[in-house]
């Protein structure tokens, strides 16, 4: 039998740090870009691989992630030998249970795994944003033979202490592994996407399952179980744009890579590096920019209705700008309505929001503000 | 809805000049977005008519590919579908490639199938009409033939060419003639019938071949009127109707869009107009760019100017390019410095740096599909 990846994307995760944008939807569902959700980016990776098995690992405020994955139609993944599943948790004989961490949301499905019967098994992050294939990854976990493969990304030293850090040799053989280390001793980031042969992933989850001790974790227990068990781990460069939206303030700064000012080498068409992110039509009308609208510097989606002044901003479909409103550094999400005379700065505007007339937003402009529902999301 | 097969009738699209000369009306580009033929078909899927039969006349290729799996314009995706009708010997018989002879190729419509009624719109005419209490009235009164038509008060400088009628006090059609543009006020003719299946198998059967075998639906209509073989109905639809039937009315009614208020009697969140979707990307406005009165689409890069015009998708405008009252067609590339006015670019063309082109309000510049100017 040739070589058979079957992608597993965990999608469970709150997302705390994002305030109102999910608490009612979970982190992967949230809209970037003006036209996609999170989740869209793993999502369209694996169909772009050319990998037809994909499994949706959901739990927190599950039900419109779930709806919006289905099939996996809107990302192609619903043809012949494809197969798309949300996996929730599910109550068994053994009675009913949540995903106690990354790795127990795995175990929980290793039914599914084995009836999709993998060579290889590609963990995935579901809320981070990032466009490439994972061929290369492949190609690297088989050429080395490796147990597990990790992808890694070179991020400032000072930001380290953030990441789980790993160490490798002159190989990129992984010969340490500390999550969030206080005194990092390399910057390379692991990026949480893991490529398991899948025979070694399966026994490593069912011992983890039985270890009372463990938080059921990839980072915190799996990895390091199997570093100490000197199973073969190397490390994958991954160079490009990619982006862990954790906060309010690091979305809107991802939604601004987007543009043409800041970075000159860094815009959409570099962010997406050449390949298509798929995500659901709207069927919404063309995009109308107005008689007396002033759009400079931004990104704007189909179905949106430009008759004020937009600049450096990211304004979703269905959104009305109005005559006289003004929005500058900001994002705006799906179906908001800014009313005429309304200013709004340096804010992540929510889906359906209105902002009424003459009000304004973030007059300070101190901080990235996020803006829900009539009122500006607390801390 | 059940026993209904909503046709879309090709064989009746008029040429819009240059702009059809290779690509049927049905396929082609209107508002950046969609194509011609997305609105009968919108009209058909929100009307729950989901068994839909294309009269394709010929380019059937480019109409193809905009139908993809033509799964974007059904509800259910097992029960809804969308059949191609094709004309093979027509292809090689202009002349009898019409509705009709279409029919008599795939005749199967006529004895397997459970539809009682048939519904025939064209791709020219672009409405928002709702069938469903049209058809109600028709299968209510057991009417033979329904038309559908609209009061207009400019029948001299639209409609041109399409069927007028004049209507009894009973609301039947007592005449259909041509629309030679001789009077203002007129009842012109959407194009849009529902008939019985029992007629249009008559129709198939009998009464075509008394009349010239090049007649189609439109002109047979008339002659069963005239012979007093069936009863006429007429139902008056009173929203949004525009009949493209030149280059001009092409250019004439894309423009008419760019007036917000006029474009909401077209588009409307309770009617949604679907089409396929390509997986674009949101257009991307450079820092440079000043855009006013237009409609742009997914995959666009604006860096210069654009007023007045329509950016279809994957367009690209230089720095320093002034766009006016001008129609770009998708995948063009507009470089650096570029002047533009009543033009229409068709697709994959490029304008090199430095040019200008300058068309008439009544006679626009068009520059062809891959042109290298």
């Amino acid at each position: 039998m040739g070589v058979k990846l079957a992608a597993m994307i965990l999608a469970g995760g709150k997302g705390t740090r994002l305030l109102d944008l999910t608490r009612r939807v979970a982190k992967p569902a949230v809209s970037y870009g003006g036209k996609y959700r999170i989740i869209d980016f793993p999502l369209s990776n694996c169909a772009n691989s050319g990998i037809n098995n994909v499994g949706v690992l959901t739990q927190y405020e599950s039900s419109e992630l779930n709806s919006y994955v289905g099939n996996g139609e809107k990302w192609g993944l619903n043809g012949v030998r494809s197969l798309t599943s949300v996996l929730t948790p599910k109550q068994t004989e053994e009675g009913s249970n949540w995903y106690l961490g990354t790795a127990d949301a795995i175990y929980q499905n290793l039914d599914w795994l084995d009836r999709v019967n993998p060579t290889h098994v590609l963990i995935l992050s579901g809320d981070h944003i990032y466009s490439c294939t994972y061929n290369a990854m492949l190609k690297r976990h088989i050429d080395t033979d490796a147990d597990c493969t990790i992808s890694v990304y070179e991020v400032p030293i000072e930001e380290a202490s953030r990441f789980g850090i790993l160490v490798t040799d002159n190989k990129g053989i992984i010969t340490d592994f500390v999550e969030k280390p206080k005194n990092p001793i390399s910057n390379l980031a692991s990026m949480g996407i893991y490529i398991f042969s899948y025979k070694r992933l399966r026994s490593a989850l069912i011992k983890d399952h039985a270890d009372p001790k463990s938080d059921h974790d990839f980072g915190k227990n799996i990895i390091p179980t199997m570093l100490k068990e000197k199973r073969r781990m190397v490390a994958y460069n991954y160079k490009g744009y990619w982006k862990d939206v954790g906060t309010v303030a690091s979305l809107h700064t991802a939604n601004m890579d987007l543009l043409m000012s800041g970075n000159p080498d860094e815009n959409i068409y570099t962010v997406l590096a050449g390949n298509k992110i798929y995500s659901e039509d709207a069927h919404s009308a063309p995009q109308y920019i107005g008689k007396k609208a002033k759009v400079s510097d931004s990104l704007i989606n189909q179905g949106a209705t430009v008759l004020g002044e937009v600049k450096h901003s990211v304004i979703s479909g269905g959104t009305l700008i109005e005559e006289g409103a003004v929005v500058v550094n900001s994002v705006v999400m799906n179906g908001a309505i800014i009313e005429k005379g309304a200013k709004v700065y340096d804010a992540i505007v929510g889906v359906d929001t209105l902002v009424g007339k003459d009000m304004v937003i973030n007059k300070d402009k101190k901080d990235i503000v996020l803006f829900v529902n009539g009122k500006a999301a607390k801390k | 809805m059940k026993g209904v097969i909503g046709f879309i009738d090709c064989h009746i699209s008029p040429e819009l000049g240059v702009l059809t000369n290779d690509r049927p009306l049905a396929s082609s580009s209107f508002l950046g977005r969609y194509a011609f033929i997305d609105f009968a078909l919108s009209n058909y899927c929100n009307s729950d008519i989901d068994n839909v039969g294309i009269l394709v006349k010929n380019h059937q290729r480019s109409i193809l590919k905009h139908l993809g799996n033509m799964m974007s314009w059904v509800e259910n995706t097992k029960i809804g579908h969308e059949t191609i009708f094709y004309n093979e010997k027509g292809i090689l018989n202009p002349a009898y490639n019409s509705d009709i002879n279409n029919i008599k190729q795939n005749d199967w419509v006529i004895y397997d199938t459970d539809a009682d009624y048939l519904v025939f719109m064209p791709v020219h005419i672009i409405m928002r009409i709702d069938l469903r209490p049209i058809l109600e009235e028709h299968i209510l009164n057991g009417e033979d033939i329904t038309v559908v038509y609209k009061k207009i008060e400019n029948a001299d400088e639209s409609f041109e060419g399409e069927n007028l009628f004049d209507i009894g006090k009973d609301g039947y059609v007592k005449k259909i003639y041509k629309n030679k543009g001789k009077k203002k006020i007129a009842n012109a003719s959407l194009s849009t019938w529902i008939i019985s299946r029992k007629v249009l198998s008559d129709i198939v059967n009998v009464y075509h071949g008394r009349v010239d075998a090049s007649f189609g639906m439109k002109e047979m209509i008339a002659y069963l009127l005239d012979n007093n073989i069936y009863k006429v109905k007429a139902h008056e639809f009173t929203g949004f109707a525009r009949c493209f039937n030149s280059l001009n009315k092409y250019v004439d009614y894309s423009f008419e869009m760019l007036d917000h208020k006029k474009a909401l009697e077209l588009f409307n969140t309770d009617w949604p107009i679907y089409t396929c979707t390509h997986d674009t990307t949101p257009a991307l406005y450079g820092e440079k760019a000043t855009v006013k009165n237009s409609f742009v689409s997914n995959g666009c890069i604006v860096e210069g100017r654009v007023e007045d015009s329509i950016l279809c998708r994957n367009v690209k405008i230089g720095k320093k390019s002034v766009i006016k009252n001008s129609i770009v067609l998708s995948n063009v590339t507009v470089s650096d410095s570029v002047n533009l006015n009543y033009v229409i670019i068709d697709k994959y063309a490029t304008i090199h740096p430095n040019r200008t082109l300058e068309g008439k309000e009544d006679d626009v510049l068009y520059v062809p599909q891959g042109g290298k100017i």
